[in-house]
This record gives C-alpha cells, sequence and structure tokens, in this order.
C-alpha cells in the first residue's frame, strides 16, 4: 500500500495526505475528553455554535486551537528539519540534534524568569537569539561548511545541547521549585494551548513556512554540491544566512508555544523523501503536512495514557524517534 | 618524582575541599564548630555528621568510582571520547533502576544497584551489537549518543506518565547527591571491591595502549583484558548511578586531565584519575550547594557545564 502510495502524482499525495489530516483534527476534536464530547457534536460546534453546551464550547475554546497549534508546530519543526538536512546535507541534522531547541529553550528560559516583563514577544525573540548563538557554534565547531564530518557535526550538537539543558535547568531549579512543570514544559506538549497561544503563533509560522517555500529552488541548488551552486549563480553566504534566518523563525515559533519537541525535525524530512524523492519543492510541503499529521497523531495518542491527566506529546515523540535516530547512525556508518 | 608530587597535591586539595565542603553551606560553620560537630552531645552534630559529612565522603566514593570507570573504558578501547555516559552506559544503568522504581515501587531499595547493572550491561551489550568491536573514535561516540538519547527519553516517559513515583526517582535523577546519608555509603561499600581489580589490570591495559598486534605479541590475551575491564567499568558505573543517577562527564574529563597531569601509564593514571575525578565531583557538589542557598542545583549540572565545553574541545582535537 505504501509502494502504491508513492507511485501517484504529487497532486493526489497531497490531497490524501490533507484529507488524513483532516480526519485526524476532527479526531483530536473529541477524542479523550473529561466532559464526554461525541463526534457530531465536534462538527456542529464548529458550524451551528450553541455556546449554552459544555461540548461545544470546550471544542471551540480548548479542543481547537489545541489541534490548530499541534498541526502547525509540527509543520514548522517538520520544515525546519528539512531546510536543516539540505543546508548542511547530513541526513542527521535537525533542530534537537545539532541543539538549536537547547540553545532556544535556554534563551526562552533566561527571559521568562529573569525579564518577565518582555512577555511572549521577548521570549521568542530571546528563543530566536538563543537558538541562533547554539546554532552558529555547532556549524563553526562542528566545520560543516568546510566539508567536515558529518559525525563530528552531531556530536558538536549534542555537546552544546548538554550544556544548554544544564543551564536550563539551573536557572529553572535556582527560580521556582515545581519540577514537575519544568520537566512538562522541557518535554514538549500542545496540552495548555489556548487562542491566545494561537494569536502569537499563526504570524511567525506563517513567515517562515512561506518563506522557506519561497527559497527551495536555492536549496535544490545547494544540494548539488558547494561548487555547482556557486557556478550556477547562488551567493552560498546568503544563501545559508537566509535558511538560517527561516530555521530560527520556525523553531522559535514552535518552541515559545509548546516547548522543546524533538525528533519531529529528523524523522519527517526523510519520511518525505522517501514519498516525494529531493526535489525541495514538492519535499517542503509534504514534510509540513507530514509534521502535523505527526504531532497532531502523538498528541491523540498521548491523551489516554494516564487519562485524565496529560502526557506530553513530546515524551511519545521522543520515544519514536530515538529508535530512528540510532537507526539512522548505525546505517549511515556501514 | 613529578608523578608522586601531583598524587600529593591532588590528595591535598581532596582533602582540602572536604573541609571546605563540610564548613560552607546554607549555614557557615568555623573550624572550631566542625570539630566539635564529631561530637553527639554538640548542637552541630546533625549538620555536621548526619548531613555533611556522609555527603563528603559519598562524592569521593562516586567521583572516584566514575572517573575510574572512565579511565578504564577509555584506557581499553583507546577512544578519547569514550566515557561511560557519552557510550550510553550510565543512561541504561538509569533506566532500569527508574524502571525499577516506577514499575515495581515495592521493591526493596536494595535491589537498585542491581537493577542498574542489568541496565548498563545490556546497554553495553547493545552498543558493542551496534557498532561491532572496530570502529572509529566519532562512530562509536555518536551512537553512543543515540542510545544515550533513547534512555533518556524512556526514563522521561515514565517519568512523565508515572507522576505519583515521580518525586521519588526524580531526587534521585538529576545527579545530585542531596539527601544522601550513610545508608547510600553502606550500599555502595560492597562495590569497592572492584577497584583493586581495576588496578590489577593496569600493566595490560599499558600494552594494549601499543596497539594489538604488539600487545598480542608481548602475551596479552586483549580479548580477556577488554571483556574484564568492560565489566568492571560497568559495574562500577552501575553501582554509582543507583546511588546517585547519571553524573555526566565526569568519566570523560576526569582521565584526561589526570592523564595531563601523570602521562599515560596506568599504574599511575588510574589512581590519579580517582583523586581528579574526586576533586571534579566535590566541588560540583560543592558549588551547586552553596551558589543560592537554601535551594540546591545538582552536582551532574555543574559538571555538565564543564565538561561539555571540553567534551567539545576533544571533539575538536580528535582526528
Amino acid at each position: 500500500m505504501l509502494n502504491r502510495f508513492k507511485k501517484q502524482s504529487y497532486l493526489v499525495q497531497c490531497t490524501a495526505l490533507l484529507a488524513v489530516l483532516c480526519l485526524f483534527i476532527w479526531l483530536s476534536l473529541f477524542s479523550w475528553s473529561i466532559v464526554p464530547v461525541s463526534a457530531s457534536q465536534a462538527i456542529t460546534a464548529l458550524f451551528q455554535t450553541d455556546k449554552s453546551i459544555i461540548a461545544h464550547s470546550i471544542v471551540l475554546d480548548l479542543r481547537l486551537p489545541r489541534a490548530l497549534i499541534a498541526c502547525t508546530v509540527g509543520a514548522c519543526l517538520a520544515v525546519a528539519g528539512a531546510i536543516m538536512q539540505g543546508l548542511t546535507r547530513n541526513p542527521l541534522a535537525s533542530p534537537s540534534v545539532l541543539g538549536v531547541n537547547a540553545g532556544a529553550a535556554l534563551g526562552m528560559a533566561t527571559v521568562t524568569i529573569l525579564a518577565p516583563s518582555f512577555g511572549l514577544f521577548g521570549s521568542s525573540v530571546a528563543a530566536m537569539l538563543g537558538g541562533a548563538v547554539t546554532w552558529a557554534l555547532v556549524m563553526v565547531l562542528g566545520s560543516a561548511w568546510r566539508g567536515g564530518e558529518h559525525g563530528r557535526l552531531v556530536l558538536a550538537g549534542v555537546a552544546i545541547s548538554a550544556l544548554c539543558a544544564a543551564f536550563t535547568k539551573a536557572i529553572l531549579i535556582l527560580h521556582e521549585d515545581q519540577a514537575s512543570a519544568v520537566l512538562t514544559w522541557l518535554a514538549g506538549t500542545v496540552a495548555n494551548a489556548r487562542w491566545g497561544h494561537w494569536h502569537q503563533l499563526w504570524p511567525m509560522a506563517l513567515i517562515g513556512l512561506v518563506g522557506a517555500q519561497l527559497i527551495t529552488p536555492t536549496l535544490n541548488l545547494l544540494n548539488l554540491g558547494e561548487d555547482n551552486a556557486r557556478s550556477l549563480g547562488i551567493k552560498l553566504g546568503w544563501a545559508r544566512i537566509l535558511c538560517s534566518i527561516l530555521v530560527l523563525i520556525l523553531v522559535a515559533a514552535a518552541l515559545s508555544v509548546a516547548g522543546s519537541i524533538a525528533f519531529i525535525g529528523l524523522l519527517v524530512p526523510h519520511m518525505a523523501r522517501s514519498l516525494v524523492g529531493h526535489d525541495h519543492r514538492k519535499l517542503l510541503p509534504i514534510s509540513a503536512m507530514l509534521g502535523a499529521l505527526l504531532l497532531l497523531a502523538a498528541d491523540i495518542i498521548s491523551r489516554p495514557i494516564i487519562f485524565p491527566l496529560e502526557t506530553p506529546a513530546g515524551a511519545i515523540l521522543a520515544l519514536i524517534g530515538a529508535p530512528f535516530f540510532i537507526y539512522m547512525v548505525s546505517r549511515r556508518n556501514r | 618524582m613529578k608523578t608522586l608530587l601531583s598524587s600529593f597535591l591532588l590528595a591535598l586539595l581532596v582533602a582540602f575541599i572536604v573541609a571546605l565542603s563540610l564548613s560552607l553551606g546554607a549555614v557557615s560553620l568555623s573550624f572550631e564548630q566542625i570539630l566539635s560537630g564529631f561530637d553527639a552531645s554538640s548542637e552541630f552534630y546533625f549538620t555536621i555528621h548526619e548531613y555533611r559529612l556522609p555527603r563528603s565522603i559519598l562524592a569521593i566514593l562516586v567521583g572516584g568510582m566514575m572517573a575510574l570507570s572512565g579511565a578504564l573504558v577509555q584506557g581499553v578501547i583507546r577512544n578519547p571520547l569514550a566515557s561511560p555516559d557519552v557510550l550510553g552506559v550510565s543512561q541504561g544503568a538509569g533506566l532500569a533502576a527508574v524502571i525499577l522504581m516506577t514499575i515495581f515501587p515495592s521493591v526493596s531499595i536494595f535491589w537498585l544497584p542491581w537493577a542498574a547493572l542489568s541496565g548498563g550491561i545490556i546497554a553495553a551489550l547493545f552498543l558493542w551489537f551496534l557498532c561491532g568491536s572496530h570502529s572509529g573514535a566519532i562512530k562509536l561516540a555518536i551512537t553512543g549518543v543515540a542510545m544515550a538519547a533513547l534512555y533518556s527519553s524512556a526514563v522521561d516517559f515514565l517519568m512523565l506518565t508515572k507522576p505519583l513515583e515521580v518525586n521519588n526517582a526524580l531526587l534521585w535523577l538529576t545527579g545530585s547527591l542531596w539527601g544522601r546519608g550513610w545508608n547510600q555509603i553502606t550500599m555502595l561499600l560492597p562495590w569497592l571491591v572492584l577497584i583493586p581489580f581495576a588496578f590489577s589490570l593496569a600493566k595490560r591495559l599499558n600494552l594494549i595502549g601499543l596497539g594489538d598486534d604488539v600487545a598480542t605479541s608481548l602475551g596479552t590475551s586483549i580479548s580477556m583484558t577488554r571483556l574484564w575491564a568492560l565489566t568492571i567499568a560497568v559495574g562500577l558505573t552501575a553501582s554509582c548511578v543507583s546511588i546517585c543517577g547519571p553524573i555526566g562527564f565526569l568519566g570523560l574529563i576526569a582521565p584526561h586531565l589526570a592523564r595531563r597531569l601523570v602521562g599515560g601509564r596506568h599504574q599511575v593514571l588510574l589512581p590519579c584519575t580517582m583523586l581528579v575525578g574526586m576533586v571534579i565531583l566535590l566541588l560540583a557538589d560543592l558549588v551547586a550547594r552553596i551558589i543560592n542557598p537554601p535551594i540546591e542545583l545538582s552536582a551532574g549540572i555543574m559538571t555538565a557545564i564543564i565538561g561539555a565545553p571540553y567534551f567539545l574541545w576533544l571533539l575538536f582535537k580528535v582526528r
């Protein structure tokens, strides 16, 4: 079945993925609610809203923003991973593996705790700055852009992640003693998503996703190798800076509402590549949809585990993603 | 002569930091007050005897054992990036212990070291299965790091899904020495037996350092030495992990620092590594304790802050 799906044209694949995505959004609107919400109520709440019915307000005020945010965050992270893998030509590159997640989390934790007056916008900017610093550090240390070894880049990313995570934990522990809240935030969850988060998320996500789609031709040329790209008229420095800025916007947007969610950026581009091949013009939209689907699915799966309490979706994703990471590492080494 | 002097200075440093960590903390004590703390009738008896003294002893034991296990691993696979925590052995041991604590909370805590040991051995075997015996430094490290990511995500998952047992496990897991006392020390004592065994391998480790061919022609059984050294290393790591959780980067940096001080002869290197490990962990614990009392950071956070940049530097140097 998967093979048959791979052979379909790009348009058919997109439509099918969109249909599945809609189905999952609908599922996530009513499944595992403490106050029972029926499947049909999930539909009627959207089109014939009656605020006196509790189920309707649950769907509209809690479940709908949650589903939308899960989709957008998943899409952002997946596209960021696809750009990073295209840029570094390293199949293991992704926001979490190369330390961008950890750096952004450190920036955000620093600003939210030390200077809370900057508000949500300030923490997004801090997340971007933190991510930018670690990304630059990893790039310099891993010497990826001078044709260095791929493994070195990844190890540099892991070490910087460990450093940033240690600082983040230190800051969090020193300023509040709610260990489990911190854990939840670090694991990444969309359970607390409200419309306020959505209004904060969508402008940045839109800029990032549209921008990513616009630079796909450049990414395709970069994939031909540095020399070829340069001789075809790409200004390598600018292309890299542009790509990096887009990655940072996407990661910061996702992280500031959902916490640090790992492995989507690693996993999804590979799935998408096996569907549509290496053309980034097709790869990025498919990645976005698959990423949305994956995070949404993880969010739905995470609900019944300790019902009625919530398990962070990021924990589920890490459990799926880490074996895949091992698989990628050991396959590349052969 | 130089090696003797450095060892002596290190031992002196350990004693000095122990004295410091007995005196500093939420309440600072003077030297006389510390001495009087050993007397059961004194008002400082509780602070010194029940709180700071066992903690310092534990830091000495754990620091020494973890560093020793790192030196064994680095010596036997000749890989400067190797150490129990980079290779995922610590995290594997941690996962096994967390499984025991969260899924079987009624089991006695004295089974923890054994659970951790089996977890560590399984993790080591799994890594060996993935990498084989001959693999490059970077490859081994990256596979180990991937395994460590898997184990720690499983640990996170368990902690997040079992919120009732989480406090117990969380306290333990952060690589902190907080709240550990004489009980934990007695749990750790039997494992000290491994240290003389480790020292007895020193000569053979020197030969292995010359390369496989030379070592074989000089009459060393390489595979047996490897097996013994790695088993001892896993045992040392697992026993420490079962007491205070995975303390990152300690086993990685201590052998490197010791090698800079006294060179590569394992007869001197192994004891010296232990001393360096003690100094690092004692310092990390002390700083974590006094940075903003009464809130405590964990020593594991401190070792990560020192160790991660060092790891980056090593990465830069390794060819």
